[in-house]
């Protein structure tokens, strides 16, 4: 430990109550320690010009390498309030950034879909409640009429499709070349990015379905055609070019499910346990195939 | 050395305030103005605590993109470079836990022990050569560790062991022992250098 | 980073691809080496199917390609070649929200550096390489296209690839940009294969210690730039007016016409041929318009 020379108003003397070079070199090295250590700290916490002395005696590219660092984190940001609650939840943070790139996970798209869910859902609470006259011919007892909750049943799914879509399409990453070109697994960017989107949709839908008339079951009913729908756009997605292959999912749902709905004599039979156990078998089939094929979506989806 | 523009690098300590106001507005030139007067520093400082090079590099990023979010808590009193440190010594807290391995984050405090500090450091920078000083240097170096962090660097124990790298305990315990070794040197009439057995106390560790 | 000590990095034998009716490459057979090597040809030449080959990204439907050695057919083999990959497609896409920095950040994501301090001080170094430290926090598309192409090279570099793919980078640059461009290529650490495309030739003759042609498909010309040149030699030359017995003639900067064609006249003044001259001779050999 370096000894103080006497008689000095701040530490070690140097002009005027500033610290000496030499001390503050020492000091930069890590030569000293113990009270004198203090005493300098103490000092350059209050005296501006020490602080730009101490500078100098810093290695300057690691301050400036610090610096570059530094003000590129603070460009990038730190994504906000959802991404700082994930983050304590263990989500790590490369996860999120991947996650924030989805169109479908942006607030835009989330506020459009709740758009369309709550006009649709408002629409049918509407008409099955008797505010508005409406619906059409009536169903068997204890239902609503289907054609009350047609247009809910046929656009929620589809709804949860759009956001998968949305999420795998390569039209919706625009920097789907290098993403392709790089490391990353593809299928696992495939699957974090379809996961949450899928939940991102399910869960306004799921509970879009509460206010609807009907058996009270009708919210869980929306799971199985909702997952069934999306596991085989993307299964398909392994044969034939993404964009037809959302299409023509989307258009599966459609077509018989318009058909069902219009059935009146079977209630609600979209959501009855035969359509349901169908989604099911349709939603282990899509899994299998999409496990086994899932190598075209390393190479790029480009054939 | 870059600095804003307009400004010497020998600025006067009033500027480093509005600099500061200017961070919390969201002026990148700012941050970078505050970065070049304060990182130098604060890095020394760091090292001093923590020998890992790449750990410090870390804490001094957070620390000053900490200032970039939370500029505004700074409410005018006391010195901008202690407002630094309280936020710096917690950043680097929670480096060496991370580096460490521990998942969950610290919460860290508010800075107003910055007034804690200040006052610590005040009467540090007079006592150097007084009798409170020379009852400093005759503490071991691990009890003297401990008084730093919890008394100039304002720590917790909690947050102290991890700094120290020891238990809570052990921290707690060597407080305890420094300040009653402080209180003997300090109430024992002066004698010069202090009797033997001061010293032999001063200088048991377990 | 092991690498076998031939000096040949990148080898392609005999590899076709066709688009329906097309025949985007007919039977190329190249290999590259450590350094910089431009592929010089028109537009449809086959210039992006090769390099989106080279990148990993496309597939041939004949031949081998084999890059450090490994196969990128294989799967594992393919994911080990993308981590030592930089690639500039030639529309290099990015969403819309983006900032230049968030931008780099993801791209390095996807590079696999997973730690965020890490990629944070990768993106400062190329941001700095490339020149755009003061544009970390603008959108990107609220950039000129000359900073997009900068963006995209500098994508290209994060991680220190081995493999530089780069689909037309001085588009769009301007001359000043263009040489720093060309001293960013000379300065990078590690002397990685670097492969660029162009239909300049200028950007062979100032960059490319070597030059691939390629003319419909197929590979023209393999060698250095002189050589490119050579391939015009005693077949240039300067002549006040224009001479119709040339396969092509314009006017140089000079206010000379300038003649390229394969029987000079007796009294014509030749001139040292450049590799543009070389390559103008090279197209009108294999027919190319």
């Amino acid at each position: 430990m370096t000894s103080p020379s006497p008689g000095a108003a701040g530490p070690a003397g140097g002009s005027g109550g500033h610290a000496a070079d030499d001390l503050l070199a020492s000091y930069a090295g890590g030569a000293v320690d113990g009270v004198l250590a203090w005493s300098v700290e103490a000092h350059l916490t209050a005296c501006a010009q020490c602080r730009s002395n101490l500078s100098a005696h810093v290695d300057s590219e690691r301050l400036a390498r610090n610096r570059s660092a530094l003000l590129v984190r603070a460009a990038i940001g730190d994504g906000g309030r959802a991404h700082r609650l994930l983050r304590c939840c263990g989500v790590p943070d490369y996860l999120l950034r991947l996650l924030a790139a989805t169109p479908s996970l942006r607030r835009s798209w989330l506020l459009s879909v709740m758009g369309v869910l709550a006009v649709v859902a408002g629409e049918a609470a509407a008409v099955g409640y008797g505010w508005i006259p409406g619906g059409g011919p009536a169903g068997p007892a204890g239902y609503p009429a289907p054609a009350v909750l047609a247009p809910f049943l046929l656009v929620a799914p589809l709804l949860v499709l759009a956001g998968v879509a949305a999420a795998f399409l390569p039209m919706f990453e625009p920097a789907y070349w290098l993403a392709v070109a790089a490391p990353f697994s593809g299928v696992r960017l495939l699957l974090v990015r379809a996961v949450s989107a899928l939940t991102a949709a399910l869960v306004p839908a799921v509970c879009a379905a509460f206010v609807l008339p009907g058996p009270g079951w009708l919210p869980a009913a929306l799971l199985l055609p909702s997952l069934a729908l999306c596991a085989f756009a993307l299964a398909a997605a392994t044969f034939v070019d993404p964009s037809a292959a959302a299409v023509i999912a989307g258009a599966l749902w459609a077509l018989p499910a318009a058909l069902l709905l219009a059935a009146t004599d079977v209630p609600l039979a979209i959501v009855q346990w035969h359509s349901q156990s169908a989604c099911a078998a349709v939603l282990i089939a899509s899994a299998v195939v999409l496990f086994v094929r899932r190598d075209r979506f390393q190479l790029g989806w480009m054939r | 050395m870059r600095t804003a523009a307009g400004m010497s690098p020998v600025a006067e300590e009033r500027d480093d305030a509005p600099l500061l106001r200017a961070v919390a507005r969201g002026d990148e030139d700012s941050l970078a103005a505050l970065y070049d007067r304060h990182a130098g520093w604060l890095t020394v400082r760091m090292t001093r605590r923590c020998a890992m090079p790449d750990v410090v590099d870390h804490a001094v990023q957070d620390t000053f993109l900490a200032l970039w979010r939370e500029a505004g808590a700074y409410r005018g009193g006391g010195d901008v470079a202690a407002f630094i440190w309280g936020i710096g010594v917690r950043r680097l807290i929670d480096a060496i836990r991370r580096e460490n391995g521990a998942r969950r984050r610290m919460r860290w405090r508010a800075a107003e022990p910055s007034v804690v500090i200040s006052a610590e450091d005040q009467v540090l920078v007079g006592i150097e050569h007084g009798r409170l000083g020379q009852a400093l240097a005759e503490l071991s170096p691990e009890l003297r560790g401990a008084i730093e962090a919890t008394v100039l660097d304002g720590l917790t124990c909690a947050e102290a062991a991890v700094l120290l790298g020891v238990a809570e305990g052990t921290v707690k315990s060597r407080c305890h022992r420094a300040r009653l070794a402080l209180r003997a040197a300090l109430t024992e009439p002066a004698t010069g250098p202090g009797t033997p057995i001061t010293r032999r106390q001063a200088w048991e560790t377990p | 980073m092991s690498m076998n000590e031939h000096t040949e990095a990148i080898r392609v034998d005999g590899v076709s691809r066709r688009y329906g009716a097309t025949r985007a490459l007919d039977e190329v057979g190249l290999t590259l080496e450590r350094g910089i090597t431009g592929l010089l040809g028109p537009n449809g030449a086959g210039k992006t199917t090769l390099l989106s080959i080279l990148a990993t990204v496309n597939e041939p439907d004949a031949g081998r390609v084999s890059v450090f050695g490994l196969d990128p057919c294989d799967g594992a083999e393919r994911v080990e070649i993308r981590r030592r990959l930089g690639y500039l497609p030639q529309e290099l896409g990015y969403h819309r929200h983006f900032t230049v920095a968030a931008f780099l950040d993801y791209v390095a994501i996807l590079k696999e550096i997973t730690d965020r301090r890490r990629r944070a001080e990768e993106v400062a170094r190329v941001l700095a390489a490339i020149g755009l430290e003061r544009y970390a926090r603008k959108r990107i598309r609220a950039l000129s296209g000359g900073m997009r192409q900068r963006l995209g090279i500098a994508q290209a570099l994060l991680g220190n690839p081995d493999l530089l793919v780069l689909d037309e980078p001085t588009a769009g640059l301007d001359p000043e940009q263009r040489l720093r461009f060309r001293e960013l290529l000379s300065d990078l650490p590690g002397d990685p294969v670097i492969v660029l495309s162009t239909h300049q030739a200028d950007d062979i003759a100032a960059i490319c210690p070597n030059v691939i042609v390629l003319l419909e498909g197929q590979v023209r010309f393999a060698g250095s730039p002189s050589g490119l040149a050579a391939a015009a030699g005693g077949q240039v030359w300067s002549a006040d007016d224009r001479d119709h017995r040339a396969h092509l003639s314009w006017r140089g900067g000079d206010g000379r016409w300038r003649h390229v064609g394969d029987r000079p006249p007796a009294d014509a003044e030749l001139v040292a041929p450049t590799v543009e001259d070389g390559y103008l001779m090279l197209s009108h050999a294999a027919g190319v318009r």
